[in-house]
């Protein structure tokens, strides 16, 4: 099914062929008669293996013919055959495989029927089976059946794991092009060299290492995409807690904002709610109705009224107990925010390589402007390195990566969104301000972070790029009164969720069906504006 | 942008030894009526080499034409009567478990083709479901994981078959969920993306049934989103045709895998479209009918079910939507109930 060119042939070439693939198929249709015949009347013996072998040779993807080949070695061998004996079918066994792997490499069958044999005879030769691997990987340095295949014998001979990860800096030294080295370096190197101390994946100076590595490999040619995808999982291999991002207390309803997804446990164990010094009593439930979600919301029986102290204890991932006390709104209602952070921690040698890094990116990109991976690692490594100081910069290269990458400008979109959506946050939350807007330029085309903006009454996301596409996200919105989604480019509100809204303006949506914007306004017990 | 760094761009394009070039005259606009008349053949002829040789996927061949046939609006030209006692008769009465083709071993591959074709009928008294479920959850392993079959290979795309098939039966409990979940997150790779074991290397089609997975279990919370929808968009090659891992061919089918999984990720947008769309009609073949893998390769069902259901996602007005989960009909789906998780 795969790889087959159309070509054209003459009338008598196409005719010849057929006759050819006849007769074939009549030796096929008369073998497999046979050996299902064989099957049926329990004649599981050598003459069955010559048979199912001959037609497997050919075919190494009829999977129903090595479950018979499995069953009669099960049975010779249960029937007194000497050890010796066992051994030569367990040695053809593998040549078999060994053959129907030249024909098809990436035979799923005949991989597994060598792992079966394998755990299956007595005195299995590992080291033969690594070399084996070794010269696959000569053959075909991506098979990922080879690279599994050499998994499976590491788990069985178990090598030092240094030896290993030695052979892909050998496999990349020939090729860095070679990303299924560098997939099967990265499960190597957390187990060979974690940050034990400091709870970082990757220990400092191998961070810095690898790094290094991927340096040389991604500047011998930039386009090779293989490295790139190593280096944006170690810009990313730093520490990231759970946070609490805010949580609001209102004579409506309790909410609670985590910057990742957790479950029940975690927050019905990690998170305290007091009022006026007493602990509250209720039940977590989560916003989406999924088991872990990033809002949770608290169901409980104290009245919030006036002039309460409200006050929230997590016991965060350090092990500290947070006190976040919670700020009286207008309403009587309390907003309490944890701390937000966005910018990545790297140990000091790691960042002092990044800005080395940069600085021969910067480089690289004044002689080629327009290549997409050097500007767009120079622009990864910017935030990396400082994301509220270089802010602009960055921004200007998505927009750049948007015209010479346009096959994923949605991709740079919607990055443009994000980042500028954690800048702006870092302002936002120095201030109680109920209101969410965008303060920026670019419009927005997604709603990343959401959740951090559960706590906002008044939210006014007119004027952007925001598709229908982004309405399931709004559920996050679960204490706001006052939504406009006005001029965006809404086409249906098929996934608009259930919100306690006083008023949603969708108005400038000119795709949105009349129809339908009637229907969704006669269900709606707030007012809709179109 | 210069001029002559728009130039410089092109060169390397047509440079590229990763990718194709699709010439001018492939075709542009969707061959319907050749797509529907190709896969009403298909299988006709008893004595056809390449029908006959694939005898032992044909279970899964005929769940490629018919969910081609009802995406297109022409199931009525499938042999349903056939079809259905065909799939009787391949069901093993010992274990429940259905097999390619009688008299073949029974597999969940096949065993999920088969009840993926008795519910687009809705007919799935035609077999033994308990047996089914009995099959299907003796494969679960402690660590969560399934076997193919009694033999032990190990595959997450047996997790994706085994959770699939029990969600169409509404049986799911018969399995542990959490555990079959855990398993997959234990494959879970640097880039985001998932391979067949723990260990193995990303790739579009094991990304799809992990994610396929994570979306009908509700857990795709357990997923790195960012840097998964980055690699997978990624895929795409100038061309507009997608891989299904990096520095390889464009493939038609890695093309649904891809945007199937960013549909069920809400990023869809960070692939173009358009230019997809090209690449899928020139994979069309204009006097056979069917799609292939490239442009100008011999076509088969298999592709032919995955272009048509790439237009599908695509938007295409010509074609019923599919559901990017079950690769199925929505209006299917929408029948059973069954609401797999979207971002
Ligand atoms: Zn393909």
């Amino acid at each position: 099914m795969h790889g087959r060119v159309k070509v054209r042939t003459t009338e008598e070439e196409r005719a010849r062929k057929e006759k050819e693939r006849q007769e074939k198929l009549k030796i096929y249709k008369h073998a497999m008669q046979q050996i299902f015949h064989k099957r049926k009347e329990g004649e599981l013996d050598k003459n069955l293996l010559e048979l199912t072998g001959k037609v497997l040779s050919s075919n190494p993807d009829i999977y129903t013919l090595w479950n018979i080949r499995r069953e009669i070695l099960i049975i010779l061998k249960k029937a007194d055959e000497s050890e010796e004996e066992m051994s030569q079918l367990y040695d053809a066994e593998l040549q078999l495989t060994e053959y129907c792997l030249k024909i098809n490499p990436k035979s799923y069958c005949a991989w597994h029927q060598r792992e079966w044999v394998l755990t299956t005879r007595a005195n299995p030769n590992w080291e033969k089976e690594l070399s084996l691997c070794n010269m696959y990987l000569k053959f075909d340095e991506r098979n990922f059946h080879t690279w599994d295949y050499r998994r499976f014998v590491v788990s069985q001979c178990k090598p030092p794991l240094k030896d290993e990860f030695d052979f892909t800096t050998d496999k990349l030294m020939d090729n860095f092009s070679n990303y299924s080295a560098w997939h099967y370096r990265s499960k190597m190197l957390v187990e060979l060299y974690p940050d034990v101390e400091g709870g970082r994946p990757i220990e400092d100076s191998h961070h810095k290492h690898e790094l290094k590595m991927v340096q040389s490999a991604a500047f011998t040619d930039p386009d090779d995409t293989s490295a790139w995808f190593y280096q944006r999982w170690l810009l990313g291999a730093v520490k990231t807690n759970i946070e609490v991002a805010v949580y609001t207390v209102s004579p409506l309803k309790t909410t609670v904002a985590f910057s990742k997804p957790v479950n029940q446990t975690y927050v019905a164990s990690k998170i305290r709610l007091f009022i006026n010094n007493d602990l509250v009593n209720g039940e977590w439930q989560s916003c989406s109705g999924n088991q872990y979600d990033v809002l949770w919301i608290f169901k409980h029986n104290t009245d919030v009224t006036d002039s309460l102290d409200v006050k929230m204890e997590y016991d965060n991932e350090n092990g500290d107990v947070q006190k976040i006390p919670g700020v009286k709104q207008n309403g009587n209602t309390y907003v309490g925010k944890g701390e937000i952070d966005f910018q990545r921690k790297y140990s000091k040698p790691v960042i002092e390589e990044l800005i080395n890094q940069l600085d021969s990116c910067r480089q690289l990109l004044a002689m080629e402007p327009d290549n997409k991976w050097t500007l767009l690692t120079t622009t990864v490594f910017l935030h990396c390195i400082d994301a509220k100081q270089y802010h602009k910069e960055i921004i200007e290269n998505l927009h750049t990566l948007k015209t010479i990458d346009s096959w994923r400008a949605g991709y740079y979109d919607d990055l443009i969104t994000k980042w500028s959506l954690e800048d702006q946050l870092a302002i936002d939350y120095k201030s109680d301000s109920i209101d969410f807007k965008i303060k920026f330029d670019d419009k927005i085309t997604s709603l990343p972070h959401l959740q951090y903006y559960s706590h906002c009454e008044n939210v006014d996301l007119s004027n952007q790029n925001l598709s229908s596409n982004v309405l399931a996200s709004l559920e996050l919105l679960q204490n706001c009164k006052k939504l406009s989604l006005a001029n965006n480019q809404l086409t249906t509100l098929q996934r608009f969720p259930n919100l306690n809204l006083e008023e949603l303006n969708l108005t400038g949506n000119n795709d949105l069906d009349q129809e339908e914007l009637e229907v969704f306004k006669k269900n709606c017990n707030y007012s809709v504006i179109f | 942008m210069s001029m002559y760094s728009v130039l410089m761009n092109n060169i390397k394009m047509t440079l590229n030894p990763k990718d194709v070039i699709i010439s001018i005259d492939r075709p542009k606009i969707l061959l319907l009526k050749k797509h529907i008349d190709y896969l009403a053949k298909y299988g006709t002829d008893q004595d056809d080499y390449e029908y006959n040789m694939t005898e032992y996927l044909r279970m899964s061949g005929i769940y490629w034409s018919l969910t081609a046939m009802e995406l297109m609006g022409a199931s009525d030209r499938m042999p349903k009567d056939d079809i259905i006692s065909f799939i009787s008769t391949c069901q093993n009465k010992e274990s429940g478990g259905i097999s390619a083709c009688f008299p073949h071993d029974p597999h969940i591959l096949y065993t999920l083709s088969a009840i993926q074709v008795l519910t687009m009928y809705n007919r799935l008294d035609a077999i033994d479901v308990e047996g089914v479920v009995k099959f299907v959850a003796s494969l679960q392993q402690p660590d969560g994981s399934f076997y193919g079959d009694i033999w032990g290979e190990q595959d997450t795309r047996f997790t994706f078959c085994a959770v699939m098939c029990l969600s169409l039966l509404h049986r799911l409990d018969a399995i542990n969920v959490d555990k079959a979940v855990e398993f997959v997150l234990s494959c879970m790779n640097f880039d985001g993306g998932f391979g067949s074991k723990p260990g193995s290397e990303s790739h579009a089609g094991l990304i799809y049934c992990c994610v396929g997975t994570l979306s009908i279990c509700k857990r795709l919370d357990a997923l790195k989103v960012d840097a998964l929808a980055w690699w997978l968009c990624e895929r795409q090659l100038p061309s507009g045709g997608l891989n299904g891992r990096p520095e390889k061919l464009p493939d038609l089918c890695y093309s649904w895998w891809v945007i199937s999984s960013l549909k069920i990720l809400n990023k869809m947008r960070w692939v173009d479209k358009e230019r997809l769309e090209q690449f899928i009609m020139a994979c069309q073949d204009p006097d056979t009918g069917g799609f292939s893998d490239r442009p100008g390769d011999i076509t088969d069902p298999f592709h032919t079910l995955f272009g048509v259901a790439g237009l599908s996602l695509l938007g295409n007005s010509k074609i019923k939507p599919v559901n990017p989960v079950y690769c199925m009909p929505q209006e299917t789906i929408d029948r059973l109930k069954l609401k797999p998780q979207m971002l």
